[in-house]
């Protein structure tokens, strides 16, 4: 099953020795009884604050974030790098290795960890990040932590081909937008929203139920659309998604208390409800509903992903998803207004 | 077998060649009646010189000491003080090799090592005619190893050969190029000619381009008397990237035997494109590093270097585009480059095939599949991976590029034998296939030679700049991205 992490090999290390104690692992893992193949599908950056927990250990300094999850469903050689930021500048001052090994005896794959502490500061950060990754694998980086609060610098994203982050994790809309807009503007990588793939079913819904957006039904109408708590950023990308299709979309507002839930719906409170003229729709975990008066009720249900699944799924994805980089930039372009 | 080693208390000695021999002591390869007698400037008893051999295997040796293998090792280690100027410089070194092979029941065989700098090659190989230290080839066995660089140019080269041939046949001569002893160049020519998938492929038919990158990471070091004289071409590109393109590029030899295989590769040097005049500017690129980044901390440039001057031209990155003109290659380019304070220590030589046709699921030029790259990894981690794309498990056609991954160490276990160790055991048995003719030295000088004469003409101009710890100039990237590719990183 992905996910179950078989055996954990990890060792202290330094930036220097990183490589040669790698190998050292690997050839270790060759040793045993079971065979182990190294999977890697692409370098994935993990950015992350310093783990609040503390520990040495292997889950100590992966705390806070799927990473196993993620290597499980998508082998990569990762590479998480914890940045201090705001303390003195200084070189990287510790590492660990590790190889994670999964699956069954028969079909043990092994994926390479790296874990580097650094407070250095953020030009010589790439140096870091050249040295560990491998040129001929497609490179993700995983931000973990909120865009509103620290945001990657242009510089860093170079060694990307990709940004995956989660904009549920904004505290503050207008903040997260102002960091994401030299990337939307710039176009350096692909962007990629975990939070983007919960409103699938509702995108899809309304797409189904009204008609695509180059027909007549999408023109003359007003949407609105309104949030439940901490869903405020998926309210702005649905807001974002139409108005970068060119539709006219009210500005998200926050659900009324105890107006969450609809009836359809019972039991599953709404995270969305949009209203388009006489046509109603909610979002809510378990998928999309709309309701209209000359038509039947109509659903489209939620994948169930985890955060990992998710992750994952935007990791394998080459492409770059088109829609959601008009969105961010109808998003980022209404908060520069 | 009696090896002296002439720079026998140098740092080759130290670090490479010592090791090596106590490696394959350890391995039971050796001679079972060996001696191993260092000769040096500097006096040193041979106790000493077993320290420092100590010292030597301790800190770069791929195993650690055992103390009983130590023992016997040791025991075959001497050292003798002389100098190669004067009539009968080397009188005192021929009277110890004698007591020395006397006591031990030596026949007498030896192989001289010159580890030491290019301009004594000469006055050494006379002085070892001289002294009579190579007996008429019907005689005892005398085999001489000279390390690169052999000259600094095709002059120079051309002296250093005709000094030795005086001396030695060149059946006697092994010119050490250490790139081609190790296990992933050697594993070139298995995997090209041992499997049917590959060979078939080698060729202008499907391979798009090559690329071979000789990465380091280190700086100019202790080296820079050396490497002001030197530079990248000299330094990397005139032999180990030549000698590597020969091994990927060659025709397949009739045979094993070590002329037959050598010629192969001559043959490649022999089709090289020159590049002179204008040529040079258009397609090799010559840059300079300045301060920058390495591994998060900060690095000098390479004019704050020591020993390095502050007006220095010469050049640490080169990227050449190379033509190899024979019916093979036709039209396929090779990309070259070497260069010190790049990111990381890495040699990779990368084949790519040609994209498949730009229907089915190549259709979209805005996501252009991934070209099939076989890389081959020589330095570290040795082995190689295929890439191949390759449908995600799902209900739609997503594809993605996946890896074929071949690794020595986790596939073998153990550490591979250092290139020393394989290269010193071939002069042992006197096997010369991996080791540079006079022919090809002499191929790959005239080659490089009108690319040093333009560098020569222009100075400084045309010397590019690159920080510390990035992939080279945007001049390197520009001579590959011009044709519609780009550098696979290692």
């Amino acid at each position: 099953m992905a996910g179950a992490v078989a055996d954990r090999s990890w060792r202290a290390s330094t930036p220097e020795a990183i490589d040669a104690d790698l190998a050292v692992l690997w050839r270790d893992v060759g040793r045993g009884e079971t065979s182990v193949a190294r999977a890697v599908m692409s370098n994935l950056i993990v950015f992350r604050s310093p783990a609040s927990g503390g520990g040495d250990d292997m889950a100590a300094l992966i705390a806070g974030a799927p990473v196993e999850e993620v290597a499980a469903r998508h082998p990569s050689r990762v590479i998480v790098l914890e940045h201090c930021h705001g303390e003195a500048p200084r070189a990287p001052s510790a590492a660990a290795v590790g190889i994670l090994t999964f699956g069954p005896p028969a079909a043990r794959y092994g994926v390479e960890l790296i874990v580097v502490r650094s407070a250095c500061p953020e030009p010589s950060l790439l140096s870091i990040l050249r040295r560990f990754v491998r040129g001929d694998i497609p490179t993700s980086i995983w931000w973990t932590e909120d865009i509103s609060d620290a945001a990657p610098s242009g510089a860093l994203l170079t060694v990307g081909r990709q940004l995956v982050f989660d904009s549920r994790r904004w505290r503050d809309v207008r903040r997260g937008a102002a960091a994401m807009a030299p990337l939307v503007r710039h176009h350096r990588v692909d962007l990629a929203d975990v939070n983007w793939r919960r409103l699938a079913p509702l995108r899809r819904a309304l797409t189904h139920a009204r008609g695509p957006f180059q027909s007549g039904a999408w023109r003359s109408v007003e949407v609105g659309v309104s949030h439940a708590a901490e869903e405020a950023a998926l309210a702005w990308l649905f807001f974002g998604w139409l108005r970068g299709q060119g539709v006219r979309c009210a500005e998200p507002t926050p659900m009324p208390q105890g107006a969450a839930t609809a009836p359809e719906n019972e039991g599953s409170s709404a995270l969305l409800a949009v209203a388009i003229g006489d046509m109603h729709a909610t979002l809510s975990p378990r998928g999309a509903d709309v309701v209209c008066p000359e038509a039947p009720p109509l659903s489209v249900a939620a994948a169930v992903e985890s955060e990992a699944d998710a992750v994952a799924a935007e990791l394998r994805s080459l492409a770059p998803d088109r829609v959601l980089a008009a969105a961010l930039e109808a998003i980022v372009e209404r908060f520069e207004r | 077998m009696t090896i002296v080693i002439f720079g026998g208390g140098g740092d080759l000695a130290r670090r490479k060649l010592l090791p090596a021999l106590y490696n394959l002591h350890v391995d039971g390869v050796l001679p079972p009646r060996l001696a191993i007698v260092g000769v040096g400037r500097r006096p040193m008893s041979d106790d000493e010189y077993r320290a420092f051999a100590k010292e030597g295997v301790e800190r770069f040796s791929r195993r650690p000491i055992d103390a009983r293998a130590w023992d016997a090792f040791a025991a075959a280690l001497s050292f003798v003080a002389a100098e190669v100027d004067g009539d009968r410089a080397l009188a005192p070194l021929g009277a110890r090799l004698d007591v020395i092979e006397h006591e031990r029941g030596l026949s007498g065989d030896r192989i001289y090592y010159l580890a030491i700098p290019p301009t004594l090659f000469a006055p050494t190989v006379k002085q070892l005619a001289r002294s009579r230290f190579v007996p008429p080839p019907e005689g005892t066995i005398a085999r001489v190893i000279v390390e690169k660089p052999i000259g600094r140019d095709l002059q120079s080269a051309r002296v250093i050969n005709d000094a030795i041939a005086e001396v030695f046949q060149e059946k006697q001569v092994y010119r050490i190029d250490h790139y081609l002893g190790k296990e992933t160049v050697q594993n070139i020519l298995v995997m090209r000619f041992a499997n049917s998938i590959f060979e078939p492929l080698f060729n202008q038919k499907y391979v798009d381009h090559v690329q071979i990158t000789v990465a380091e990471e280190e700086g100019v070091g202790t080296r820079a008397g050396y490497y002001e004289e030197a530079g990248a071409l000299r330094d990397m590109v005139q032999n180990h990237i030549l000698q590597l393109t020969a091994m990927v590029a060659m025709e397949p030899p009739h045979s094993l035997d070590a002329d037959v295989i050598r010629d192969e590769r001559l043959e490649v040097l022999k089709s090289l494109r020159p590049i002179a005049g204008a040529d040079v500017d258009a397609n090799v690129v010559r840059a300079q590093y300045g301060p920058g980044f390495i591994l998060g901390k900060a690095a000098p440039g390479y004019t704050q270097e020591s020993g390095v001057a502050p007006t220095s031209t010469t050049e640490t990155y080169v990227a050449l585009r190379v033509s190899i003109d024979n019916w093979r290659w036709a039209g396929v380019p090779f990309f070259l480059r070497t260069g010190k304070r790049l990111p990381k220590r890495a040699s990779e030589i990368s084949v790519h095939l040609k994209e498949v046709p730009p229907i089915l699921f190549n259709a979209d030029p805005g996501a252009r599949l991934d070209p099939t790259i076989l890389s081959i990894r020589i330095q570290p981690d040795e082995g190689f991976s295929l890439g191949i794309n390759s449908k995600v498990p799902g209900p739609h056609v997503q594809i993605y590029p996946v890896k074929m991954d071949f690794h020595y160490g986790s596939t073998f276990g153990g550490t591979s034998p250092e290139a020393y160790e394989r290269l010193l055991l071939d002069v042992i048995a006197g096997d010369t296939t991996l080791f540079m003719r006079r022919d090809a030295v002499e191929a790959a000088w005239q080659w490089v030679m009108p690319i040093l004469d333009r560098w020569a003409e222009r100075g400084r101009d045309g010397l590019a700049a690159y920080p510390a710890g990035e992939w080279g100039p945007a001049e390197g990237e520009a001579l590959i991205e011009s044709t519609g590719r780009r550098w696979l990183a290692p």
